[in-house]
């Protein structure tokens, strides 16, 4: 791996780095919305340590070829096969070019089948009779705390199918800090027919108390009669 | 397919200047060629193969893989400058003053210096290398590159917001995680031999500029790290994917193996220390022990950090170093947790 290789190599990276969060909002699939700032200055200082790089490279071209050749400043160290590795760092490049992977969905959702009991916690009491729009996480736990009855809320997730007949998974993935730790969230609706699966939508509806009035001891997903599902495209912030 | 590599070929050419050019044809073919193929087969597979890279499998094994690497390559980068900073600016004689000559004593001082910095695992790995080819004692570094990533203030206070009402875990993860890393210092300061260890050693070349060789260090560690961290990302993204969850929550109940279970879940999702405590209180099947062994354990031994440490100190180190620790977290957790949860 020469010099010029090294370089643009790292241009490559420091470009994908950018343009994932400098020029578009893509990164929004992967990570939280604060490593923005991160991801940026990252991809900058990779940008500007190739250029400089390039542009050494370009003013002791001859000077480079006699004293040090193909191994550039690797000559001498005790891993010449080490700068191989480097050629990695394209992978992902790849992945994020040929697959373009979205954030997760149903099949992250239906790959985890015992997700944990909610925490509840103390929620805010919900406004009067309209209705108030609610995250997964949050109609679950109150869900939990029984502090639903008789409330409209509006749900916003990706359609997710259910073994059951007469219902299916409104569901969010939520994440501390990567796609990797992500948690499934969901609510199973009835009372409506369920879009095509990976479908953004809004579900408009009232929550089924648990049957007997007694809260279940592991994690069953909360019911909710739907009066109303809407299909929308996918939010800024898919995870929750 | 000729007609881009054509294009590619007639870009990448803009980029050199006409004058070197005309010398590096004299000196022999210069062209970075493999790069150029890089971007052809991109712009190529992007046309020819995307449409058939729709399978949800897949999908989410990449979004998995790219989410790991976006995350972690910030870390990396910061790290990586920190380290060349270190080697360039720092000059030896400050880390003989700072540090006592005795590794013995120095292993606990640099494990506790790893609470001022903010960062996760990918961040300490090359701060280490740097530190040891500044002089430091390895013993000493690999302290601090154990304890780093557990007990700096942005970790800590994550595990307290994931654990609300439970700041016995907060200090649990604190105590255990420093005396991993002091008793895995003085295991290496006692039995470690040098030529297990693999020490980068970047001379200035002569004339070379501070800046130089600052640059130079920079350029050389991230192309070199970098690589290691997709391998550990390709792993981890691979193993998340393949292992559903709920397998290995069914043993929760069992009070000794739910321990090493969770401390081997650690190993294997190579979740970034700033949000391991957030998975780990979901897991609520498990004992409080199990949690802690997995945050314990998390930001010492993962398979990102396990491809780190082997690319950066050499694969002799990474085969002792790494049982040795992951041996070490189980028991101190076990401990720890007796005493403290």
């Amino acid at each position: 791996m020469n010099r010029v290789s090294q370089n643009l190599l790292l241009l490559v990276v420091a470009g994908m780095l950018l343009k994932v969060s400098l020029l578009s909002e893509t990164y929004v699939n992967y990570v939280k919305p604060g490593f923005r700032p991160m991801i940026i200055a990252a991809g900058v200082v990779m940008a500007a340590l190739a250029l400089a790089g390039l542009l050494g490279a370009w003013r002791n071209a001859p000077r480079a070829d006699n004293d040090q050749g193909d191994h550039g400043p690797d000559h001498g160290h005790d891993h010449g096969h080490g700068p191989r590795v480097a050629w990695l760092m394209a992978v992902p490049v790849f992945a994020l070019t040929l697959v373009a992977p979205p954030a997760l969905g149903a099949f992250a959702v239906q790959r985890e089948e015992r997700p944990p009991p909610p925490k509840v916690s103390d929620y805010r009491n919900l406004g009067g009779a309209g209705v108030t729009p609610l995250a997964v996480g949050e109609f679950i736990g109150r869900a939990y705390g029984r502090s639903l009855v008789g409330k409209r809320v509006k749900l916003t997730g990706f359609v997710v199918k259910s073994s059951r007949t007469g219902q299916w998974y409104v569901a969010r993935m939520q994440m501390s800090c990567c796609a990797a730790d992500a948690i499934a969230l969901k609510v199973a609706v009835r009372g409506a027919s369920a879009p095509k699966e990976d479908t953004w939508v809004e579900v408009t509806g009232t929550w089924i108390p648990w049957k007997g009035g007694k809260v279940p001891n592991g994690f069953v997903a909360p019911g909710l009669t739907a009066s109303d599902v809407k299909e929308i495209d996918q939010p800024a912030e898919p995870y929750e | 397919m000729t007609q881009r590599a054509t294009d590619d070929w007639l870009s990448e050419d803009d980029r050199l200047p006409p004058d070197s050019w005309g010398r590096r044809k004299s000196a022999g073919p210069r062209l970075p060629w493999a790069i150029i193929l890089l971007i052809t087969a991109l712009v190529a597979g992007r046309f020819l193969l995307t449409p058939h890279l729709t399978a949800p499998a897949l999908r989410t094994w990449a979004t998995i893989f790219v989410a790991v690497c976006l995350q972690a390559l910030p870390f990396l980068v910061f790290g990586v400058v920190l380290s060349a900073a270190i080697t360039a600016f720092v000059p030896p004689s400050f880390w003989t003053k700072a540090l006592p000559r005795q590794p013995y004593a120095a292993v606990p001082i640099a494990g506790a210096a790893g609470a001022v910095l903010p960062g996760c695992e990918c961040a300490s790995v090359p701060v280490a290398s740097g530190l040891m080819s500044r002089g430091v004692a390895p013993a000493a570094a690999l302290a601090f590159l154990l304890a780093s990533p557990a007990i700096n203030p942005v970790v800590l206070v994550a595990t307290a917001v994931a654990f609300p009402g439970n700041p016995a875990m907060v200090v649990a993860r604190f105590v255990a995680s420093l005396t991993v890393a002091v008793l895995a210092g003085w295991a290496w300061a006692r039995f470690g031999r040098p030529e297990w260890l693999r020490v980068r050693t970047h001379t200035a070349a002569p004339g070379q500029s501070k800046w130089g060789s600052f640059v130079e260090a920079m350029r050389h560690d991230l192309l070199h790290a970098g690589g290691f961290l997709v391998v550990g990302g390709l792993t981890a993204a691979t193993l998340n994917v393949m292992v559903p969850r709920s397998w290995l929550t069914s043993v929760g109940e069992l009070p000794v193996l739910s321990v090493l279970v969770l401390g081997l879940l650690a190993v294997l999702l190579s979740i970034c220390s700033e949000a391991d405590a957030f998975v780990a209180a979901s897991m609520t099947a498990f004992s409080p022990t199990a949690k802690l062994a997995f945050l314990v354990v998390g930001p010492m031994v993962d398979l990102k950090l396990i491809a780190l440490q082997a690319g950066t100190f050499g694969r002799a180190f990474a085969w002792r170093f790494v049982p040795l620790t992951f041996t070490l977290a189980i028991a101190v957790s076990f401990a720890a947790g007796w005493v403290l949860l």
